[in-house]
């Protein structure tokens, strides 16, 4: 009886335990003080245990946004590369010699001053990493954005670096805005996991593994006042515990809430203000051309089976999206909005049935599947919990269920979807990428020209392929943006990738700061633009 | 007429047993009962709505009748703990009488794999072996038997251990009956009763584990209606839509209070030195 009695109990404690979580919800917000010498800024980590810019492309995100390390060149709100550790740039004619005059009066967080020297040692250090280390060399990229056999020389006196290349760059500073090529006190540098010495506002205290980070004020700032005395950087995996702990006080600026309902709840509250950007990242699933769906009628009509409209319109989604056919953002102009316009796949299920039954893809066992010659297909669908990306691969799934084409969720982390492209156990396999990291589309047009490494799905089309090498080498802007538009087109009328949409970035905060600007190509969080409110 | 008596003095188990079915039976007619409403279609233009009078429990955020989610999440709730009871049951019992039969080096090997696994906090081994052996029902399942067939082969053991070495087992063996025939006539029976209010009771909890790992994202996998993802599908909507969590929430509640208090009452029944 007594056993009874407790578990009675307990259900009634239970119950009210729920009421009272749903009372706390609000009035939280006036609890906390605003402490005008520590900023509080909740995350999401990408990568964890290292801030190392050589390591791979999170941690020299992560090293960036946190407001430690900066680069020669910055992203303006156009994706316009301007001079920040940089003053000028100069190109010779045939765009194979950088000149580069630096900033004067630059100095990292311990002291030293940033002179050209340094600069060389920190540009040459990266692509060192990458060399000695295949598996940095996958992830770090930096041959990317600036090839092993440049040669950087430096002249001190002048306070100028010359970039000398073998291939001729469009425009390098877009390169050399990267995170990964920031620029780090290499020679004094002990750790570069949880040690960088380099020229941001704020500098690393302590690193704590998968909770947050303890940032200083880095009293050497070149670039005016650096604001808060420390910077307390909370991890946070997901979108509701962002909202929750901005409510609560517990963090100032959030990044990226990336759930429509709780970015609603915080937009709907005077308290707070959301900044939002329109993006640059496109959402994408890759198909597998190596599996079953290197048959393009099933590609067809596995997009003409979606409703991308819906999709992007609906609760679910939010305002976080804006659905496209188009794998470049519209915001960009590459000609995303006419092929959005004639999109050759509108949603149609029975079209897509059509198509299906058209091309002998049928259900012959009466399984509620269909077969591709005689065998039963399941796709694996490849996906993780960022930025919606469940959400759209839900949708998906239960779309093509309509037409009788079977899908299997993989889910699982962010690691585990990047092993699995990279390694091609996949069908499709959600992302949501930056498409013009260097504020051209070129490196993120690779992962379809079949000589890329980054070619993960491996689609290969030789019309693709030559617009491509003729795009790398064509140096006038116009010309360029004809050759993206072709390839872009090409990818759609050969059905390469599901596009889930393109997503806007945002930062919301609390009313103790202002300053607070979240920039489309979402590289800069904590800048000393951020400070006390009052 | 005696049936009848025995219900009226275990009113309790009655009321519980009726409840028990009753839930069994929802999950075998959940087509009747949702009408036909198919738990994983859904409409993205429909998502999150509240509770109305065409979706009574509202729908989730792939535009699915929740209300329908949650009828046919019985069914895969249902048979995945029982099937993961089962399986601890009889492989748990079966180790356990055989170690205790034998005795020896088997009994040692068999504990001591025992005693390893009960040394691990039980829902984080079995998030590791879910988390090594790749996510769905089938693995969450698997992965919680690991960690839960000690306590069964211990149970099984000691009760046999107790009844080995009297007197009549050594008349039995004596007289030339053979192995198999002592396991099945003198070991197994002693050991059954005692294994199946365990059992009984276990069900609840075998249910909350399951669930667990599926709210973690280690159990079932989309779009399969099952109530611990339902709630984790809901969890970034607590404030804005909470009838995506409070209804799948309540029918593990409800299922797992059920259970719980059929498998208290019958061990009042079949052990009255508890009583």
């Amino acid at each position: 009886m007594k056993k009874r009695l407790s578990l009675l109990l307990a259900g009634v404690m239970a119950i009210s335990l729920l009421a009272g979580c749903g009372e706390s919800g609000n009035g939280g917000s006036s609890a906390s003080k605003a402490d005008n010498k520590t900023l509080k800024f909740g995350c999401t980590l990408f990568a964890n245990g290292s801030l190392d810019p050589s390591m791979e492309t999170n941690t020299a995100w992560h090293c960036m946004r946190a407001g430690i390390s900066e680069s020669l060149f910055k992203f303006d709100d156009n994706m316009v590369a301007q001079p920040w550790l940089a003053e000028s740039c100069d190109v010779s004619a045939d765009h194979l010699t950088w000149t580069i005059k630096l900033k004067k009066d630059v100095k990292f967080s311990n002291g030293t001053p940033m002179t050209a020297t340094k600069v060389k040692e920190s540009l040459d250090w990266v692509r060192e990493q990458g060399k000695k280390d295949p598996k940095r060399e996958k992830g770090a990229t930096a041959k990317k954005y600036l090839e092993y056999d440049a040669e950087v020389t430096a002249n001190d006196a002048e306070n100028t670096i010359v970039i000398k290349t073998k291939t001729a760059y469009l425009d390098i500073k877009g390169n050399l805005a990267q995170p990964v090529m920031a620029i780090i006190n290499v020679s004094e540098t002990k750790d570069f996991d949880h040690g960088i010495i380099a020229t941001g506002p704020y500098a690393l205290k302590e690193f704590k593994d998968n909770v947050g980070m303890d940032l200083v004020a880095n009293t050497n700032y070149w670039d005016g006042k650096v604001p808060f005395e420390n910077v307390q950087v909370i991890f946070m995996q997901d979108a509701a515990a962002k909202a929750n702990a901005l409510k609560s006080g517990q963090v100032d600026v959030v990044e990226n809430i990336s759930n429509a309902a709780d970015i609603k709840t915080i937009q709907d509250d005077s308290n707070f203000t959301v900044d939002v950007a329109p993006g640059v990242r496109t959402g994408f699933a890759y198909m597998n051309f190596k599996g079953v769906l290197a048959n393009k009628e099933l590609r067809k009509a596995i997009l003409t089976a979606i409703d991308i409209e819906s999709i992007c319109k609906s609760k679910t989604i939010g305002g976080l999206y804006t659905a496209g056919r188009a794998i470049l953002p519209t915001s960009l102009k590459y000609g995303s909005e006419d092929i959005n316009k004639n999109d050759p796949y509108k949603y149609n299920v029975e079209e897509a049935k059509k198509i299906l039954d058209a091309a002998g893809i049928k259900d012959t066992d009466n399984d509620g599947f269909r077969e591709l010659n005689g065998k039963n297909i399941e796709l694996n669908y490849v996906s993780y919990e960022s930025r919606l990306l469940n959400d759209f691969s839900d949708a998906h799934i239960q779309y093509l269920k309509e037409v009788g084409i079977k899908v299997v969720a993989k889910y699982g982390s962010s690691d585990d979807q990047w092993t699995k492209l990279t390694t091609g156990e996949y069908d499709l396999n959600n992302n949501n990428w930056n498409t013009v990291p260097t504020g051209d589309p070129e490196a993120f047009l690779a992962n379809w020209y079949s000589k890329a490494e980054g070619n993960y799905c491996g689609y290969s089309n030789a019309e693709y392929d030559k617009l491509y090498e003729a795009f790398m080498k064509e140096m006038d802007i116009t010309k360029r943006g004809d050759y993206v538009k072709q390839m872009q087109q090409i990818l759609v009328d050969d059905a390469v990738m599901i596009v889930d949409g393109y997503y806007n970035s945002s930062m919301a905060y609390s009313k103790n700061v202002k300053g607070v600007h979240i920039n489309p190509i979402d590289f800069y969080w904590i800048t000393n633009k951020i400070e006390p409110a009052k | 007429m005696k049936s009848k008596s025995f219900f009226k003095s275990n009113p309790i188990f009655t009321i519980f047993g009726i409840l028990g079915i009753i839930i069994i039976l929802i999950a075998i007619f959940a087509p009747v009962i949702t009408g036909g409403v198919d738990p994983t279609k859904g409409n993205l233009s429909d998502a999150i709505m509240p509770p109305s009078a065409e979706h009574i429990f509202g729908t989730d955020k792939m535009g699915r009748d929740i209300f329908a989610r949650v009828i046919y999440g019985a069914r895969e709730s249902l048979v995945a703990t029982f099937l993961l009871v089962a399986v601890i049951f009889v492989v748990g019992s079966l180790l356990g009488i055989l170690a205790g039969y034998f005795g020896g080096a088997f009994d040692a090997v068999i504990m001591r794999l025992a005693d390893m696994m009960m040394a691990f906090p039980g829902l984080v081994l079995a998030i590791a072996v879910a988390g090594i052996m790749g996510k769905g029902t089938f693995n969450a399942i698997l992965a919680i038997s690991l960690v839960s067939w000690p306590k069964y082969a211990r149970l099984a053991r000691s009760l046999t251990m107790k009844i080995r070495h009297t007197d009549y087992v050594a008349a039995a063996t004596v007289t030339g009956s053979k192995t198999g025939h002592m396991l099945a006539k003198y070991m197994l029976p002693n050991a059954l009763p005692t294994l199946v209010i365990t059992a009984a009771t276990d069900v609840g909890t075998m249910m909350m584990e399951l669930s667990a790992l599926s709210f973690l994202g280690f159990g079932a996998m989309p779009p399969t209606p099952e109530w611990g993802y339902m709630l984790s599908e809901g969890r970034n909507f607590i404030q804005y839509a909470p009838w995506m969590m409070i209804f799948p929430g309540l029918a593990i509640f409800i299922t797992v209070v059920v259970f719980n208090m059929l498998g208290d009452s019958l061990r009042d029944i079949l052990d009255s030195k508890s009583k």
